[in-house]
């Protein structure tokens, strides 16, 4: 592949997991990446732009992005409708919501996640095989478990708000709430704020160390 | 940055384009403005003032140009107000457009101005010699754009990604500045002490940076004081702070902006820190730098900000005492992503936040003034005072000074001096001895 400039790659495709979300890969050009990073994309030649996590793997030689379109006008609802070929404005990838290397090799990992803010979580599984984590997902509904056969069922619990669908009827705090927390493992929340603010609270409230809670706001 | 940026800009006009430096803005041919995106009140500004220029463009010949930090939208509508728009990154070809200017309109087209930010040819912006516009204290720049995306700021958008300057070329102006005899530099960059990191391993370090203007500058057997600003908690180390104490001519203050005393609204701001690290940090100062001031920067009244999370705030207030803060009111930044979400706490609730605060920090900057009374303290004269008959000066902790002298000679030299009264921001002295 050729880059066409510095700030400019070439869509692949767009895999479409519901109605609104998706995942669009494009060219990775060789550019050095660490998971947990994000790039800030926007349609060539367009000057509307935003931040997504990266969805892929450090060992993958594409980028994805997990996006949920959310109204028209929006980058969101332009990226839906690019194809094959089509040209995208990118930067990075940079960000520090990435896992230190001894805690992937040596360390326990919860990752809390509402939404779309599962992306970072999902490269990290991809990149760090030998990774000893688990993972709570919050959605409204079932079928937003994006991707869920990429996690080891056993690692993995669905939390689903709007129908008894899932491994929780509810939120992923209230599965903080009911189970018992793991005060060792570091603690990784990406998502909406009010989720974020929650869990920290009820995450310090039952032992867990400021040093060990890592958060990624979703705008 | 702003003064720094200017001081280039002016190198370029009056060297290569013939136009003289005046300090009377009506008289001028040629009228610019280096904006800053980081409040939206200060681009207000900025729309004043054009018009006021476009008005006066109808009784003399006037060119009008606009740099610094600008966010796309407003570089579109700035296209239409301005002669010439052009990126810092692009100060070389200013001359350029300057004489094209009226042969090739609008001269602002050479680029896409609208597109994101490409920081690569800030290179050339740097390797300008300056002409500074003081002759004893100086900034440099090592360091333009920033990574944090804190969801308050808009300089992601404006300056683009971290770039550091090569670290021979910082050295070389440091070296200059200090033969010709200037007494404080500060080193420049919207995140100063990520420095080196864009670079991943091909350039030094901001504490290797730190060490090696220490070490010239302790054997150049020149005083001087180098300061840096603005730094960011997420990437200040032990190591820097153990380089300061390690040389004289590094100054022993510390500007470190915390924003706010509560954890979830520096998440929510996306710190990118937790309260624990920063006060960490604070406690390796104190332990290593006992004599260090420290300043900071907060923000009252960001969105979604609780009473309790303010009151978090006015808690390290008390905790850290500081010796000065620079306390701001939040408004929405169009560009920020905060500007995305509802500015929730009220006009009203902001000021009554930003008085409590204002008044915490006196409290405590006071306190901190009276404990300075009877010891002697090195100065650095920095001009006339507003009292009549006397000097100001700035300690090396930039405590601000005042002492009764006539003699303006002193100005840009250090004296001694013995403090004999404070105030709640600033302290009286009695001079020693002079150089």
């Amino acid at each position: 592949m050729t880059k066409i400039s510095e700030n400019t790659t070439k869509v692949h495709h767009i895999r479409h997991l519901t109605p609104s979300t998706y995942v669009l890969r494009f060219d990775r050009d060789q550019r050095p990446f660490t998971a947990g990073q994000h790039v800030i994309l926007g349609i060539h030649g367009q000057k509307s732009a935003r931040e997504y996590s990266i969805y892929s793997s450090e060992n993958d030689d594409f980028f994805e992005v997990l996006v949920k379109a959310v109204k028209p006008g929006d980058v969101s609802q332009k990226l839906k409708e690019l194809h094959h070929g089509d040209l995208l404005s990118v930067e990075g990838p940079m960000g520090f919501f990435t896992i230190e290397p001894e805690i992937v090799t040596q360390g326990k990992v919860v990752m809390i996640a509402t939404g779309t803010g599962i992306a970072p979580y999902h490269s990290y599984v991809r990149s760090y095989p030998q990774l000893d984590y688990k993972m709570l997902h919050g959605v409204r509904y079932a079928s937003e478990a994006y991707d869920r056969a990429d996690y080891d069922p056993s690692r993995y619990v669905l939390c689903t708000s709007g129908e008894n669908a899932g491994n929780l009827h509810g939120r992923v705090t209230d599965y903080l709430l009911e189970n018992e927390i793991d005060t060792t493992a570091d603690y990784y929340l990406c998502g909406n704020v009010k989720m974020i603010h929650e869990a920290f609270d009820i995450l310090k409230e039952k032992g867990v160390n400021h040093a060990k809670i890592h958060a990624e706001v979703y705008f | 940055m702003n003064m720094s940026d200017s001081e280039r800009v002016r190198t370029i006009i009056e060297t290569q384009t013939g136009y003289a430096w005046t300090d009377n803005e009506e008289e001028a041919n040629m009228l610019g403005i280096l904006a800053c995106s980081v409040r939206q009140k200060a681009i207000d500004k900025v729309y004043s003032r054009i018009q006021k220029w476009n008005k006066w463009k109808h009784k003399k010949s006037l060119l009008t140009f606009i740099s610094g930090c600008i966010l796309a939208d407003d570089m579109e509508k700035f296209l239409k107000l301005f002669d010439i728009v052009f990126r810092m990154s692009e100060l070389e070809k200013l001359p350029e457009m300057i004489r094209q200017y009226g042969v090739v309109t609008p001269a602002s087209l050479f680029t896409d101005l609208t597109a994101m930010p490409k920081n690569e040819s800030i290179n050339t912006f740097w390797k300008v010699t300056p002409h500074y516009s003081s002759g004893f204290e100086a900034f440099v720049p090592i360091q333009n754009g920033c990574d944090k995306f804190c969801t308050f700021c808009a300089v992601p958008y404006t300056r683009g990604r971290e770039v550091s300057r090569p670290s021979g070329e910082i050295l070389d102006e440091i070296a200059n500045l200090v033969g010709q005899g200037y007494k404080s530099i500060t080193l420049l960059g919207q995140n100063v002490n990520s420095y080196g990191h864009d670079k991943k391993g091909e350039e030094i370090t901001f504490p290797q940076l730190l060490e090696r203007i220490g070490e010239a500058g302790d054997n150049s057997g020149k005083e001087f004081w180098v300061y840096f600003t603005s730094p960011h908690p997420r990437d200040m180390t032990d190591e820097v702070i153990e380089v300061i104490s390690r040389y004289k001519c590094l100054g022993k203050q510390i500007h470190l902006p915390i924003q706010s005393g509560d954890e979830k609204v520096l998440i929510r701001m996306n710190r990118k820190h937790t309260l624990e690290k920063y006060r960490d940090i604070i406690h390796t100062i104190r332990r290593l730098i006992p004599e260090a001031t420290i300043f900071t920067d907060i923000i009252v009244g960001f969105t979604g900000e609780t009473e309790e999370q303010f009151e978090n705030t006015r808690k390290i207030m008390d905790e850290f005492r500081y010796n000065m803060a620079y306390i701001a009111q939040y408004s929405q930044r169009p560009g920020a992503v905060s500007s995305r979400w509802v500015d929730d706490v009220p006009t009203e609730v902001k000021k009554t936040r930003y008085h409590k605060l204002s008044n915490d920090l006196r409290r405590v900057s006071a306190a901190n003034n009276r404990a300075m009374v009877g010891k002697i303290y090195r100065v650095l004269v920095t001009g006339h005072d507003r009292k009549a008959g006397y000097l100001s000066a700035l300690t090396e902790g930039k405590i601000v000074t005042r002492f009764a002298s006539e003699n303006h000679d002193l100005i840009g030299n250090f004296v001694d001096l013995k403090i004999t009264s404070s105030t709640d921001f600033s302290v009286e002295g009695e001079v020693i001895t002079k150089t």
